[in-house]
């Protein structure tokens, strides 16, 4: 199956919002989505399997009397199925419901320039140079302590392309490439196991460092030997980029977004303007970040990329929107529409949501603590409550602080509280910027944050 | 089909020398509804037609999917498989071997009651609809809901080099709901969900009205629900929430792969590490249930397992590859989501087993506890910690259930919980679920009420 073209794409997209059109949509969209993927993975201390993955195709977006059919397809050699695809969103949207607010898809706007998201290197990658990296990944953390043992990992080189077209006449074509590579890891110790240990890079760019995340993978573990159970107490945490990711996927990020807000789902509603955080927090939405993972031109509905203040020195500023929350406001979409390739239909979501860092270094933040939690990663935060920002937490691992330096690692420790509160006890952000999924931040302090122990 | 299937395993076993090839088609319809509050975000249905292909050559695996099912699409996939394999092979320490399966041919056929396929997409609609207006009929308070529906029709074939050749049917139905509440400034948060493989039926029992109901009446109770103090106390826990603890806190730990990679129960087959009444099983044959199917995805026919016997470890989950390593029995425990996916090894109907306790004999000796009755979400890790969250939990003072608690979750070490379960009800329930292992896995979870002696419960008061 051969990679299809720009041109192909595009075509592809208009061909079917026009066939919609022809067949009677009051309105159409067509997103074509194309994904290649090769990477080895390491299971178990070697590196033993080698996989690639092809997936492409075309969603269809229709409007008939302001209610909504959607319809996708992965045989794009077909003109029947494609034709089949169309029709299909049309029946559907005839069958569903009326929908009111409905006011129309994105009307054409200048797509918004990137950098850093492309780099022809990732795209020339074979199995074989992919088994390279990962054995440099390996050897890296074996090196580094006989008790590490490397569970899982592995090296990653996508390429994806996105095409859009609409009745309004936006039409547009990006593409763009990932590397990855990360590694798990456990130590095992006298009668005793690790919790999972995690490094990773994930750049856009041809620009990882397989070496740093095997030693750190492995420096992890073995400092996680040895735990200890900590005392109940309210405590100072700092949070990595790990555990601040899981934490605000579930909670913040949510709180911001437009969807939530207008449907009585998030604690921020009619506080725009208001102080939600302590005065060091600003906070955007970047979608233009540079080499940002989630950076494109344009978002799942063929509106610009832009970059949005969410918290600026505390103050809530902005939700994000995409195009049917903003019309609903009488808004501008902020270009947060996001999609799961041809597979949905678009969803309010962060794009690249920077939490901007200051100038102390991670290492000064832990020297000022007399007394603090090391906080690397979270379980269980995906069973935080949406809407209130309650959280009820294990941090595995932690390491304890104690008078400036890194005492030793803790078990079973549990974190319980609420985001929203925890904005407020902000008190240092480091100067370690660092892309985590949707997450651009650097290290956070926060004070007084419940911790059960033994 | 069985020709193009045939002539791409040739190309892999006669090209390339492949020890192991198999090859797995899939063409799948999916009906998919979104609602908030009442209005449909979009009716939608797709379909999706490809192929994996899996291949283990000098000792290393390679796998390829590719979106299609032709001839040609097959050959240069597997041909990529057996190229990506060998530059694999060259840095292996220990050659990959598989455990000898028994070569099945097979059809297996789904006949529902209620064909998802066969049910106009008006009528499904209109009882996605119901549930919304049922649940945001309930109670002033409800300011919003999200109901999600799912079906999904089709048909896999997988072939291997040995001789195996199965067409099977595939047919999923889900539904998800989620309920907020509202009330001076505090937030509650409610979901359930309905899964099935048995057909649109499902949904005579678990009716709109009935499922709709149960999630408002949650969301809106749990207004009143006070934040709880953390610390270690006894606990009785629901079959809702020791089915998500079966599940998570030992079962993932009992999937081989993750076993062999260091979770703690390595070092404990045949080993004691439960109380006597606790008995655990992964069953993949219960009929209609959400995690259940005839045959997995290495072509190995599904089975129950009997996972921990009396308190102690008995068995594991096995793939082909794991059955090998540990000289076991196959279990049938390799699924793949969908062709994008290689087969990993993943749970079914995973279940603690009932014995003799009424409810009221759970909870009447206890002075001060808590009742868990039902999970938000859970996590656990290799050395054993896990973490439930929970969504509806109440105090128990003085031997009789009180009033509400909310956002509490649970924690600890499984082995050292496991031992402190002193009594297990006789009453059982298993619930539908989805799980992620990096891919999604259609499960069911359940088990009758526990007791255990004492959990780390984690609030925020």
């Amino acid at each position: 199956m051969a990679a299809l073209k720009q041109e192909e794409m595009v075509g592809l997209a208009d061909k079917a919002v026009n066939l919609a059109q022809r067949k009677g949509a009051d309105e159409a969209e067509a997103y074509v989505y194309q994904g290649l993927t090769t990477g080895v993975s390491i299971e178990r201390g070697q590196i033993n399997r080698s996989s690639r993955i092809i997936d492409r195709g075309l969603g269809v977006r229709v409007i008939v009397n302001k209610a909504t059919g959607f319809s996708y397809t992965n045989i794009l050699e077909s003109q029947a199925a494609i034709e089949e695809t169309v029709v299909k969103a049309l029946n559907f949207a005839k069958a569903s419901k009326q929908d009111q607010n409905w006011q129309g898809l994105p009307t054409k706007k200048a797509f918004a320039s990137v950098e850093g998201t492309y780099d022809n290197r990732i795209l020339e990658l074979d199995s074989e140079d992919l088994v390279k990296i990962a054995a440099t990944m390996l050897d890296a953390a074996e090196k580094m302590d006989s008790r590490v043992f490397p569970i899982e990992g592995g090296v990653g080189a996508s390429y994806l392309c996105k095409a859009i077209a609409n009745s309004n006449g936006v039409e547009g074509f990006d593409h763009g490439t990932i590397f990855e590579c990360s590694l798990e890891t456990i130590a095992k110790g006298e009668g005793e196991v690790t919790p999972v240990c995690f490094e990773f890079n994930i750049e856009r760019k041809y620009d990882i460092n397989p070496e740093w995340v095997g030693k750190e993978a492995a420096r992890l573990a073995v400092t996680a030997l040895k735990a200890k159970r900590t005392e109940t107490k309210s405590i100072n945490i700092l949070f990595t980029q790990f555990a601040l990711q899981q934490l605000l996927q579930y909670t913040l990020i949510n709180a911001v977004k437009a969807d939530y807000v207008q449907r009585n789902q998030s604690a921020f509603k009619d506080k725009i303007g208001e102080k939600v955080a302590s005065e060091i927090v600003t906070i955007y939405d970047d979608g233009l970040f540079n080499g940002g993972i989630r950076t494109w031109k344009f978002d799942g509905e063929g509106v610009p990329r832009q970059k949005t203040p969410i918290i600026e020195k505390g103050v809530l500023r902005s939700f994000i929107y995409d195009n049917y929350t903003a019309k609903k406001e009488g808004k501008e979409s902020t270009g947060n529409a996001s999609r799961a390739g041809y597979l949905s239909t678009p969803n309010v979501e962060a794009t690249n949501f920077h939490i901007m860092p200051t100038r102390k270094s991670p290492e000064e933040l832990i020297s000022g603590l007399k007394e603090g939690l090391l906080v690397y990663y979270l379980q269980g935060a995906h069973s935080s409550n949406p809407a209130s920002g309650e959280f009820s937490v294990v941090a595995t691992p932690a390491w304890k602080i104690e008078n400036g330096e890194i005492a030793y690692a803790t078990k079973g420790a549990m974190l319980a509280g609420n985001i929203f509160q925890v904005l407020t006890n902000i008190s240092e952000l480091a100067n370690n910027d660092r892309k985590i999924g949707e997450l651009v931040a650097p290290w956070v302090l926060v004070e007084n944050v419940k911790v059960i122990g033994k | 089909m069985k020709d193009i299937l045939s002539k791409t395993i040739d190309v892999a076993v006669e090209k390339y020398g492949a020890e192991y090839a198999e090859v797995r088609a899939q063409r799948l319809v999916k009906t998919m509804l979104t609602l908030e509050e009442e209005r449909v975000e979009a009716a939608k249905q797709g379909i999706e037609n490809g192929a994996a292909l899996r291949v283990l050559v000098n000792g290393a695996w390679g796998f390829a999917s590719v979106g299609a099912s032709d001839a040609e699409s097959l050959t240069s996939a597997i041909s990529d498989a057996c190229k990506m394999a060998k530059a694999v092979a060259s840095r292996l320490r220990k050659p990959i071997k598989l455990v000898e399966a028994d070569t099945v041919e097979d059809k297996v056929s789904i006949t529902p009651r209620k064909d998802p396929a066969e049910i106009p997409i008006e009528d499904k609609i209109n009882m996605t609809l119901t549930m919304s207006k049922v649940i945001l009929g309930y109670d002033r308070r409800i300011k919003s809901c999200t109901v999600n529906y799912l079906d999904l029709t089709g048909t896999n074939y997988f072939m291997n080099n040995e001789g195996t050749y199965i067409k099977q049917d595939k047919l999923y139905v889900w539904s998800r709901l989620l309920a907020t509440a509202v009330e001076q400034g505090v937030f509650t948060f409610s979901r359930e969900e309905i899964g099935s493989t048995a057909g649109h039926e499902v949904f005579d029992i678990e009716t709109p009205e009935i499922v709709g109901e149960r999630v408002a009446k949650r969301a809106v109770e749990q207004l009143k629900a006070k934040p709880l103090k953390g610390g270690t106390f006894p606990a009785v826990l629901g079959p809702n929430v020791v089915g998500v603890f079966v599940h998570e806190a030992f079962g993932h730990l009992a999937e081989a792969d993750l076993t062999l990679s260091g979770s703690v129960l390595l070092d404990k087959l045949g080993k004691k590490i439960a109380s006597n009444v606790v008995t655990f099983y992964d069953d993949g044959s219960i009929e209609g249930a959400f995690g259940s199917f005839k045959y997995d995805d290495e072509g190995v026919p599904t089975r129950k397992t009997l996972l921990v016997k009396d308190g102690v470890v008995v068995g594991l989950m096995h793939n082909r590859e794991t059955a090998q390593k540990f000289n076991a029995e196959l279990t049938g425990n390799a699924r793949a989501e969908d062709f994008r996916f290689e087969p990993i090894i993943r749970m079914r109907n995973t279940f603690m087993e009932p014995k003799d306790h009424s409810f009221e004999e759970l909870v009447e000796d206890m002075k001060f506890g808590y009742y868990f009755k039902s999970f938000r979400g859970g996590q656990a890790n290799l050395d054993g910690t896990f973490q439930v969250g929970i969504q509806e939990a109440y105090k128990i003072v003085n031997g009789e259930v009180g009033a509400p608690i909310r956002n509490a979750s649970i924690s600890g070490n499984t082995l050292e919980t496991l031992l402190k379960v002193d009594a297990v009800g006789k009453d059982f329930e298993l619930w539908p679920g989805r799980c992620g292992k990096g891919q999604t896995a259609f499960i069911c979870d359940g088990g009758p009420h526990i007791r255990v002696r004492e959990v780390l419960v984690g609030g925020s008061a």
